[in-house]
Formats: C-alpha cells, structure tokens, sequence
C-alpha cells in the first residue's frame, strides 16, 4: 500500500517558483481546499523526511502543487523529471471552511498556494470572492502573477496586491488593505508568515470577523503520530497538530503569544 | 519467492508472526498508518510513551532533520492512562499483531502505578518500559544510566503487572552491559536497544539552537552503527532476547540486527519517510531470506561470524 504521485509536469512560474502537475488519482478525487500531501523527493536517507506542500488545485486525475525552494528538499524536487515516481502521501489535515458569501482571502508570499485553491472553488459556487496578495516584490513573479491574474477575471474573483517594493499595487503589508475589505467580508482565510498572520487574526478579531488561518510547522511523519509539529493553543489547549487539527486551524484557537 | 520463509520469533514468551515491531513514538496508536499498511502483517505495535497522566510535551520546534537522521525533543507528550485505555486500546486489540506499551514515569512509585492502573486491560501483550527519562527523585539524571535504578524500576512494573516486562535501554552510557544484566536480574523478559542518542542541533546565523529544548535525541539511518554495537555487545552478555533497533530502513538493515544478536527489530523514523516502512521491511526480511538460502528466519539471530 506505498503510496505515489507520478510528475506530469514541473514548469518555473517565477524565480524559484514552480507548478508542479501530479498524477494522484485517489488524492485529486479527496482532497479540498487547505489540505495537503506528503512528497518524498528522495529515495534514499538524504534527504530523509518528506517534505509537507498545500494542494494548490485538482484537476482530473491530477494534483497541482505551487511551491518555492528554500532548502535542498524543494531544491531536489524542482529537478524531477516529468515521469518519475514520488512517495506522496494525502491529501492530510482539515481544509478551509468554504460555507460563506464574501469571504476575504488574506496571502503572504507562497500562503497564495492553498488559498488560491480556496478562492476558485468558493467563486465557483457563487460566493464573491476577494483575495490580497502580499509580497516583497513583484520582480521575477511575472509569469505566476498573469496566471493569477487571468484565472481571477475568468472566475470573477477581484486579486488586489500589495509590494514592499511598491513593484505592483499598493506599497507596504498585506494588512494596509485588510480594514476596508474587512467591511465587506464575512469570513477571513488566510496562509502566509507567522507574523503576517497573527496581524490577520489580530485585524479580523476586532473587526469581529470569523478568521480561519493556514499554519505551517516542521514535520516529520505528516499523520499524527510523531507529534513534531504542534503550535501552541491558546490557555488550557496544550499544543495543536498542524498535520491534524490543522494546518487550517480557527485562528481564536491559536496562541498567538506563544507562536 | 518459491520458498515459503518461516518469520515467526519468539521474544520471551510473546509469539510474533515476525520479527517486524513498530517502534515507540514513531508509530503514535497504531491507527494514523492503517491507511498506509495492514496492520495485521506486523511482527507489533509499541505505543507512544504512555504516562499515568496526559502531557502536553515540550515547546515546538520539537524536531529537526539533521544528516541521515532527525533529532526529536517531544517531551514525550500522550494521552495519559485514562484516554489510552478508553480510546486507542480497543483498535489495537482488535488486530493480530502483538500490542506493546511503552512506559514513562518519573519515579518507581509512578512506574508501579502506571503498570497497576493497566493491569487487567484486554489487549495489551507487554510492556516496554522506557529508562531514559529523567528521574525526578534521582536528581534528573535518566533512569536508565544506572543500575540500581533500572532493576528497581524493572521490579516496581513486574510486581504490579502480570504482562511480560521489557526494557529499553539508553545508549547514552559508557558501557550498556552492566545496565542489561542489572535488568536481566530484576526480571525483564526481554531487552530493547536502542533509545536515541543525545544531540544537538544549531542555526549558526541565528545562533540559536534549533529545538526549543536545546538537546535532543538523535534518530535514524545515522545511528544504526551505534545500534548495531550495543545489540552485539548486549546479547553476546545476557541470557534474555535482545528487540534491536535504530536507523533501520529496509529488510537488509533488520537482517544485521539479527545476525548482531537480535531476536527481534523495531522500525522507527523510517515510518516517517515511508508511512508503510513497517510492512516493506517485514516483506522484505523475508525476501533477503529466501534470497539467502534462509528458511527460518531465526538462523540470522546472532550468526555473525567474526
Ligand atoms: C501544511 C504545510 C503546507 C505547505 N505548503 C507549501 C506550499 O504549498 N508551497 C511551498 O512552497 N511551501 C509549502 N510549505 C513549506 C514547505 O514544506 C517547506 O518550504 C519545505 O519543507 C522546505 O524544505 P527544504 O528541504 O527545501 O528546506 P530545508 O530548510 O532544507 O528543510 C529542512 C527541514 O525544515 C523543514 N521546513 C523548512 N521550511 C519549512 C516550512 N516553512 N514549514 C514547515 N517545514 C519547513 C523541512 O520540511 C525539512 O524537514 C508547507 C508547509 C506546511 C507545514
Ligand atoms: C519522534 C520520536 C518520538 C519517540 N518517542 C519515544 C517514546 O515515547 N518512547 C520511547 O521509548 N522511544 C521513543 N522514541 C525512540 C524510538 O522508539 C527509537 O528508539 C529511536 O528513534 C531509534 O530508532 P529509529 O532510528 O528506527 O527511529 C521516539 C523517537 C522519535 C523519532
Ligand atoms: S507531523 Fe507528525 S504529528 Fe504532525
């Protein structure tokens, strides 16, 4: 019963970003927004544990992930050839919750990665969907931010971005944008770094909107049994399993103190 | 395979249908891999570390991968008695394989509860009793680098348990042997070894160390030569089978633990990279014997020739 995904694809998006397109009929057919799967880029010890990805879309029979390296595993995996074979696990943990009309969809940096999956199928069934996208800048994002682009005006999504840079859209964090879209929203989901999330959780609280956050954590065995990746919970909650009570987790029910 | 391999050992007086054990804390309540392997075609399950009363466990980040292997500082968070009793031992009871669970306490008097609060509970097959944690009592030095104490908690879980007693030995030691027959005396029906190995990790930009706990134990394809050593130095000294384990990655790794001296193998992180390790390693143990003219596989136990 080893599980595999087979790589269709693997095409550079941006610099150090790709999609990768994979063929994982079971984990397709189960996944939703917000989870994810194990992939394992090596056969042997180095490097020896799977590496955790967001599923990005599912289309078919295939799973596509979006991903940015950052160390030798994504490095490892951004040089695998269409038609080998990887251990891929999933899809894992608990997704967003989709069930509202004017949800706002916060994304720092690669957190585009689920909520982008997210934003699609809420816009599919009806809902008005907003996504800010955070990131330093724009330059030598070109080819991920047109894809983007002309998905969200073929699902009437509205994309607005926010640069450090002032590369593209507004200058500054993803936050500046938040408290007028807040006015709106009805639900906030959000993926990015630590920091930008807590300020996220921290906007939608006092603007008393329900906020679900996509965490990220190490992670060994991805299933709940090594207990590696645990966040703190908020007073009397112990810590949280990314892998199992999240990575998408009610954001009140987070530490945020203590992340 | 043409020939049928016989894989059935016997460690102590438990019957495993292999000499395949899933190995504590990497293997959480058996349920998270049943989508990943059957469950049923393993030698064991050796349960998270279980204490009498639930624990949080350390501060994250708990884990780190380092070369070949991963340093871990749980801080041997569970569920505590109540909730492994009432929640995860009915699905391990319901399957074939043998139920191992694996001890934590941090005093004799805490053992002896734990082994009594369990006793009588459907299921349960042996204990493993895990000394490397610190004794509370002791000054916080780990159990399981003396003696005296290892025979005294191995006696404190006998008296109160009518199950058989293993216990898993730290290679944090000098010389484990000692350790292994104070055990032995006290009663131990069997020996595992080994636990993990103490490390460290650092993020030399930061300057920080990378487990929030600072040390950690060390695990993985990187420790099996220490494994190795003690398994053969252990058994070549005790009386009692010898489970080993440590950086056991495929069926070509456990057929060195058994001709180092073991009964009986234990899978840990390998688990991790390959939710079906367990099962693969068992398959292929038994392929490695066919492949060598093996028929019994308890021919490999100790026949190193050196
Ligand atoms: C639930 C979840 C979903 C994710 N989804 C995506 C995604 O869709 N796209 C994407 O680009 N990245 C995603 N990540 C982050 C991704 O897992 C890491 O970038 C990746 O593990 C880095 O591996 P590496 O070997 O290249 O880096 P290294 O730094 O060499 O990795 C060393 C170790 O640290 C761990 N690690 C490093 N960075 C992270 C991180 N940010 N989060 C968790 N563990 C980390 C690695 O898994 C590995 O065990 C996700 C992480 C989680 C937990
Ligand atoms: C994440 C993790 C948690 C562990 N928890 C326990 C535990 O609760 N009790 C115990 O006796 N050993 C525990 N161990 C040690 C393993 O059972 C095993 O002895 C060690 O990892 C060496 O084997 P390996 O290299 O195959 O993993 C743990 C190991 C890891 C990696
Ligand atoms: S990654 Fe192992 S428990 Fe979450």
């Amino acid at each position: 019963m080893r599980k595999y995904a087979k790589v269709v694809s693997q095409e550079p998006v941006g610099a150090g970003v790709f999609l990768l397109r994979l063929e994982a009929p079971a984990v397709a057919a189960a996944t939703s927004p917000g989870t994810f799967v194990m992939l394992r880029v090596s056969g042997g010890p180095e490097p020896l544990l799977a590496r955790p990805f967001s599923v990005h879309g599912a289309e078919g029979d295939h799973l596509l992930i979006l991903y940015q390296v950052v160390g030798r595993g994504t490095e490892m995996l951004s040089r695998v050839e269409p038609g080998r074979e990887l251990a891929c696990w999933g899809p894992l943990g608990n997704g967003f919750n989709l069930d509202c009309q004017r949800p706002l969809l916060v994304a720092g940096g690669m957190g585009v990665a689920p909520l982008w999956f997210a934003a699609r199928a809420m816009a599919e069934r009806g809902a008005e969907v907003s996504v800010l996208f955070g990131l330093a800048g724009a330059g030598g994002y070109s080819e991920l931010l047109a894809v983007l682009q002309d998905q969200a005006e073929a699902g009437k999504i509205s994309l607005s971005f926010t640069t450090e840079d002032g590369s593209l859209g507004e200058k500054g964090l993803v936050t500046h944008l938040m408290p007028q879209a807040l006015e709106r929203a009805d639900r906030v989901l959000a993926c990015g770094p630590p920091a930008m999330l807590k300020a996220v959780a921290s906007l939608a609280a006092e603007a008393e909107v329900a906020c679900q956050v996509s965490l990220e954590a190490p992670m060994a065995c991805g299933v709940g049994a090594c207990l590696g990746c645990v966040v703190p919970a908020v007073p009397g909650g112990g810590y949280l399993r990314v892998c199992q009570e999240g990575p998408v987790l009610g954001a009140a029910r987070v530490d945020w103190e203590r992340l | 395979m043409g020939t049928k391999v016989k894989t059935a050992v016997k460690v102590g007086s438990l019957e495993l249908a292999n000499p395949v054990l899933a190995a504590s804390g990497t293997f959480g309540y058996g349920r998270e891999f049943a989508k990943y392997l059957d469950l049923n075609r393993l030698g064991g399950v050796v349960t998270k570390g279980l204490s009498l009363e639930p624990r949080d466990g350390n501060p994250p980040p708990r884990i780190v991968e380092t070369a070949a292997g991963m340093l871990n500082a749980i801080g041997l968070a569970n569920v505590g008695a109540e909730v492994f009793l009432e929640e995860k031992l009915p699905f391990l009871a319901a399957l074939d394989c043998k139920v191992v669970v694996n001890l934590y306490a941090e005093g004799i008097d805490q053992f002896a509860g734990l082994a009594e609060r369990l006793r009588g509970a459907e299921g349960i097959d042996a204990l493993e009793i895990n000394v490397s944690c610190p004794n509370v009592k002791g000054g916080g030095v780990a159990f399981g680098v003396d003696p005296i104490s290892v025979a005294a908690v191995t006696r404190a879980v006998r008296e109160n348990s009518d199950l058989p007693v293993w216990v898993k030995l730290t290679p944090n030691v000098t010389d484990p042997v000692p350790i292994a027959l104070a055990a032995q005396k006290a009663g131990a029906e069997a020996l595992s070894l080994i636990n993990t190995i103490m490390g460290m990790a650092i993020d030399a930009r930061r300057r920080t160390p990378r487990l929030a706990n600072v040390m950690g134990g060390l695990s993985g394809p990187a420790i099996k030569p220490v494994g190795l050593r003690m398994v053969h130095l252990v058994s070549r000294a005790v009386d009692i089978p010898v489970v080993g384990l440590g950086g056991i990655m495929t069926g070509e790794d456990a057929a060195e633990y058994l001709l180092a001296g073991a009964t009986a193998v234990q899978v840990g992180t390998a688990s991790f990279g390959d939710p079906s390790s367990c099962q693969r390693v068992a398959d292929e143990l038994a392929q490695f014997c066919a492949q060598e003219g093996v028929a019994d596989v308890n021919e490999l136990v100790g026949a190193l020739k050196t």
